[in-house]
């Protein structure tokens, strides 16, 4: 009777295994930027990790109903926490945070000089640059409401601009 | 108490041990040195020759503007046949002659000197800048390694100075960089690509005018024969008289910022 009782148990541990349905990963649905971080936290820990680009994105879009200087901390404490629960590296914690929320330009992180590096590649460095500063009009300015900040970056981008022609142009003259 | 007193001291001794450390940053932080004496030399100069130049084509682009008045007012367009008006054509073509003369006696002058300061400064960015700087560490000279600056200071301004006598241009950037110990390595950087771009720009319009000037007065040479004014002249003459003596109409201002928020800046423990 007992080995009977065992089995029927057993049987419905193996066929409930088999009922669990993938976890739905949803997007978070509130307009509360700290109830939307609740949820993406709870989908994230239960085998959503794979979707945390969509879900940064998503927690942007929220902040973007309700703009406020403030949202800088909450999207840094995100990533921290983030970066803790093993779900991005501390590298990509830093990146998230700066391409959105800072003036300085992830781009242009080099370890050459820019007459060997930057250089050959400034098309595309200038390309990249523009996507990420629109980033930061979204992160600095309809985020953040940061205007300072944003103009700040939008004019360090021109001068990049300008200060790269030169400074290429003269490497280039050095051949 | 004690304890109080033991943490304001630990404190203290944390608040010194930043500034020393703040202290030791700035004093090993390296200064970029983009304008030696001789690229200031080197401009200076070519304000002066370009002031001679604007000076000895002023008198004659007057003398040019009269002439074409009175062409106009005696209605020899449509007249060109009319022995009068003939006389006035030959009288224009042989003072824009006279202009031709000046440019080609006083560019090379311009040239050497525009070409100075340009080799210059191209050796200056390409040290400075190129070898020496990684696109991060340009970026942070850029910034001043600071916080977002006050936007209502004045920003080094950038290209595009159609509008300025050409002698008042360089005059600028003679002063802008005479002063340039009161300047930061990031307005330093910009002033420097800016004067740069600059000279190359005019040392190709140098170039290339120099070879047209030696085609255009031969063809007046052959139009003095006929009494003709070409618009080609004319155009040649509008041309001059807008680069030295500027063209208002093409200053665009730019915009200013929207209102910032007043708000202390939050630091992430994220940020770079």
């Amino acid at each position: 009777m007992k080995t009977m009782s065992l089995l029927v148990a057993l049987s419905a541990l193996i066929l409930a295994s088999c009922a669990t349905s993938p976890p739905p990963c949803d997007s978070p649905q509130t307009r509360n930027l700290s109830a939307a971080i609740d949820h993406v936290k709870d989908s994230l820990s239960s085998g959503c990790a794979a979707h945390f680009d969509r879900y940064y994105d998503d927690l942007l879009r929220t902040a973007e109903g309700d703009p406020k200087p403030g949202n800088k901390r909450v999207f840094s404490e995100f990533l921290v926490w983030s970066a803790d629960e093993g779900l991005l590296s501390q590298r990509q914690a830093k990146d998230h945070y700066n391409r959105y929320f800072n003036v300085k330009f992830m781009t242009l992180q080099s370890d050459y000089n820019n007459c060997s590096h930057t250089c050959p590649r400034r098309d595309r460095i200038m390309l990249d640059m523009e996507r990420e500063l629109s980033d930061k009009e979204r992160g600095l300015l309809k985020v953040s409401l940061d205007n300072d900040g944003y103009y700040r970056a939008d004019e360090l981008f021109q001068e990049v601009e300008l200060v790269l022609e030169a400074t290429c142009t003269a490497c280039s003259a050095g051949q | 108490m004690e304890l109080l007193s033991r943490r304001q001291m630990s404190h203290g001794l944390l608040a010194m041990a930043t500034l020393l450390l703040i202290g030791e940053s700035y004093a090993t932080t390296p200064t970029i040195r983009l304008f030696p004496t001789t690229v200031v030399e080197d401009l200076r100069q070519t304000s002066s020759v370009a002031k001679e130049m604007e000076t000895g084509l002023q008198e004659v682009i007057g003398q040019l503007d009269q002439q074409q008045q009175l062409y106009h007012e005696s209605k020899c367009d449509g007249a060109e046949d009319d022995p009068g008006c003939q006389r006035l054509a030959k009288q224009i073509g042989a003072t824009y002659l006279d202009m031709l003369g000046i440019m080609e006696d006083r560019l090379p002058d311009m040239e050497h000197t525009v070409n100075n300061t340009r080799l210059s400064l191209e050796k200056r960015l390409r040290s400075e800048l190129g070898n020496k700087m990684t696109s991060w560490t340009l970026q942070e000279t850029l910034l001043g390694g600071n916080p977002p600056k006050d936007t209502s200071a004045p920003a080094p301004s950038l290209r595009g100075r159609s509008g300025m006598r050409l002698s008042e241009r360089f005059s600028q950037y003679y002063k802008l960089v005479a002063s340039s110990s009161s300047h930061t390595d990031q307005s330093l950087a910009v002033l420097a690509s800016d004067i740069y771009l600059d000279m190359e720009e005019t040392s190709l319009l140098i170039a290339r005018t120099r070879e047209e000037i030696a085609r255009a007065t031969l063809i007046e040479q052959l139009n003095q024969s006929f009494g003709t004014i070409t618009p080609e002249m004319m155009e040649v003459v509008g041309g001059v008289k807008s680069i030295l003596f500027g063209d208002d109409t093409s200053f665009a201002p730019i915009a200013g910022p929207p209102p910032g928020s007043v708000e202390q800046a939050y630091r992430s423990p994220l940020q770079n």
